[in-house]
């Protein structure tokens, strides 16, 4: 594993997305060139009554200028201050932090399954594979959201050239529907190629995923969310339910679980 | 026993030392103090296990632990290759369960020291039973006392009526030393849902929020017993530490700060560094106890 380091940095890019949703650039980050696509920065917020980090994972990198780039939706204090900030503002960056996805074989086809915010590591991820070679017309990037403004960088994904599939719960953009409904109609259609998954989002969502992964005996990998005090392995405060019996820490063990690993509340 | 600097990690906050050795060397530590043993593994309370807190947190992570037969077989060897003190802390739900601990430890000269956590406030049984009565302090510490040679360290609770009765028993029964304080007992509630935010419904308060509680049970047992302390409770930097000195502690144990920052203990010791040449002091030990009006 790449050491972590903490490094104060500066917010150079900041982009009000909409609707709650903000994406900020931070730099410089001395290790943004080993931040694999999955793995997540722990970010210190400039306050003395918020204590703890608040863990995002990467969405994009731009290594030439050390740069390491963020989004996240306004939920509750912390992302509420970091949606406050200004480019300029200094910000603690620790990382990089995690597991991160395995890449797929070059001879199948990659499916996204991207709930609300957590798109952000399968766009990088998807950027990824498109940057090493991969035919972005063998990935499919299933985005559902629960109406259409919780669907953000839609064109981004676009442009990497891969197959976005939009849909909603509420119908107002997209498909209507659940985001694992389309995805298990296309496995279906596909159950002659070689698949993999790879998913990030709501609980409800990685679960869906999980089974479908499961039932059709495709491989792949979840990116999980925790609340997490400290990222690195130390509290045991992140921990998840594994069906080899106990807890996994997500932070350290994870975020990057293959599917099937997880003991998911039924 | 000499110790690098008076800095150490607490226990819960810093597992069995392998998290921490990938950022930096433990020499920088003056001990290392490890999550609470038991007898058995335990796989600790579902989550959630925290809450965010004003200046602090809550934890119920309920003792997760390998247990004494993987700690001496996997962690340990791990140990071996560090150079800093270790000291293990151990937590039991019978006086049995501690001495059988502490005994397998007196046979793994790497440990230094023992840390006994007479003051778990999550587990059901054991923990904070024994430290919150006096008689049941003096019998814990002195079984361990009878298989344990090397120095035994006493963790006590902020949730009794008298901690300088307890440190007292602590010392009666042949503690070395007393490392005041665990975390103190909260909860915290969705109002929302109206259910508790902790599966285990009570926690561990532990951080910034708890300095001034803790600062002040120092001074207390400084005042009427002759053990070296250990101060915990909040440390963040190194102006705590000189706080804790002041107040009585002989050494002190950075915990939840970890988590905000796990390079926090070098900062620190820089800190305490550029501080004592500032007030023109040679060592730590000219600080110890010297808060005016105690």
């Amino acid at each position: 594993m790449t050491k972590a380091t903490c490094e104060d940095t500066f917010i150079v890019k900041k982009r009000d997305l909409k609707y709650d949703y903000f994406s900020l650039v931070l730099a410089p980050f001395s290790q943004t060139a080993k931040l694999n696509p999955g793995q997540f920065v722990h970010i210190r917020l400039p306050s003395t009554d918020i204590y703890f980090r608040r863990a995002f994972s990467v969405a994009a990198i731009f290594p030439k200028k050390k740069e390491v780039e963020i989004i996240f939706k306004v939920f509750g204090r912390g992302t509420r201050l970091l949606g406050d900030l200004e480019s300029g503002d200094r910000l603690d960056v620790m990382g990089p932090l995690g597991t991160s996805f395995v890449f797929p074989q070059r001879n199948e086809r990659t499916v996204m399954v991207a709930g609300g915010v957590g798109f952000p590591p399968l766009m990088f991820l998807a950027e990824e594979l498109v940057k090493h070679g991969y035919n972005p017309q063998s990935i499919e990037y299933f985005y559902g959201g629960r109406k259409g403004t919780d669907l953000v960088e839609r064109s981004r994904i676009k442009k990497l050239g891969v197959n976005l599939h939009l849909i909603t719960d509420d119908g107002s953009l997209g498909e209507k529907g659940w985001v694992t409904q389309p995805v298990e109609q296309f496995i279906k259609r596909h159950a002659h190629s070689k698949v993999r998954m790879y998913g990030c989002g709501p609980e409800r969502m990685l679960k869906a995923t999980d089974d479908l992964g499961l039932k059709y005996n495709i491989p792949g990998q979840l990116a999980l969310e925790a609340l997490m005090p400290c990222g690195v392995g130390i509290c045991l405060g992140c921990v998840v339910a594994v069906k080899a019996g106990g807890y996994d820490r997500v932070c350290i063990d994870g975020p990057i679980f293959d599917i099937g690993v997880i003991k998911f509340e039924p | 026993m000499e110790f690098a600097n008076p800095i150490m990690t607490a226990s819960g906050c810093a597992g069995y030392g392998e998290e921490l050795a990938e950022l930096y060397p433990l020499s920088k530590l003056g001990a290392l103090v490890t999550k609470s043993i038991t007898r058995k593994p335990r796989a600790g309370h579902p989550p959630p296990r925290t809450v965010e807190t004003p200046g602090g947190m809550l934890n119920a992570i309920g003792l997760a632990n390998v247990g004494i037969d993987s700690f001496l077989k996997d962690k340990v060897p791990f140990l071996e290759k560090q150079k800093t003190k270790v000291i293990v802390n151990v937590a039991g739900s019978t006086i049995d369960e501690y001495v059988y601990v502490c005994s397998r430890l007196a046979d793994c000269e790497r440990v230094d020291m023992v840390e006994i956590n007479i003051s778990c406030p999550n587990v059901d049984e054991g923990g904070i039973e024994f430290g919150s009565n006096t008689a049941m302090t003096e019998k814990s510490i002195s079984e361990v006392r009878k298989v344990f040679k090397r120095p035994i360290i006493a963790k006590l609770a902020p949730n009794v009526t008298s901690v300088v009765d307890i440190a007292k028993a602590a010392e009666q029964g042949g503690a070395d030393a007393l490392s005041i304080i665990n975390s103190v007992i909260g909860t915290s509630v969705n109002i929302n849902t109206w259910e508790p935010l902790l599966t285990n419904i009570t926690g561990g308060l532990t951080g910034p929020a708890i300095k001034p509680i803790a600062l002040a049970m120092v001074r207390d047992v400084y005042g009427s017993c002759r053990l070296p302390i250990i101060g915990i409770g909040g440390i963040t930097d190194y102006k705590d530490v000189v706080e804790y000195l002041l107040c009585g502690a002989t050494a002190v144990q950075v915990g939840t700060a970890l988590f905000v920052d796990p390079t926090s203990p070098l900062k620190i010791v820089d800190g305490l560094k550029k501080y004592l040449k500032t007030k023109k002091l040679n060592a730590v030990t000219d600080l110890i106890g010297k808060v005016k009006n105690l």
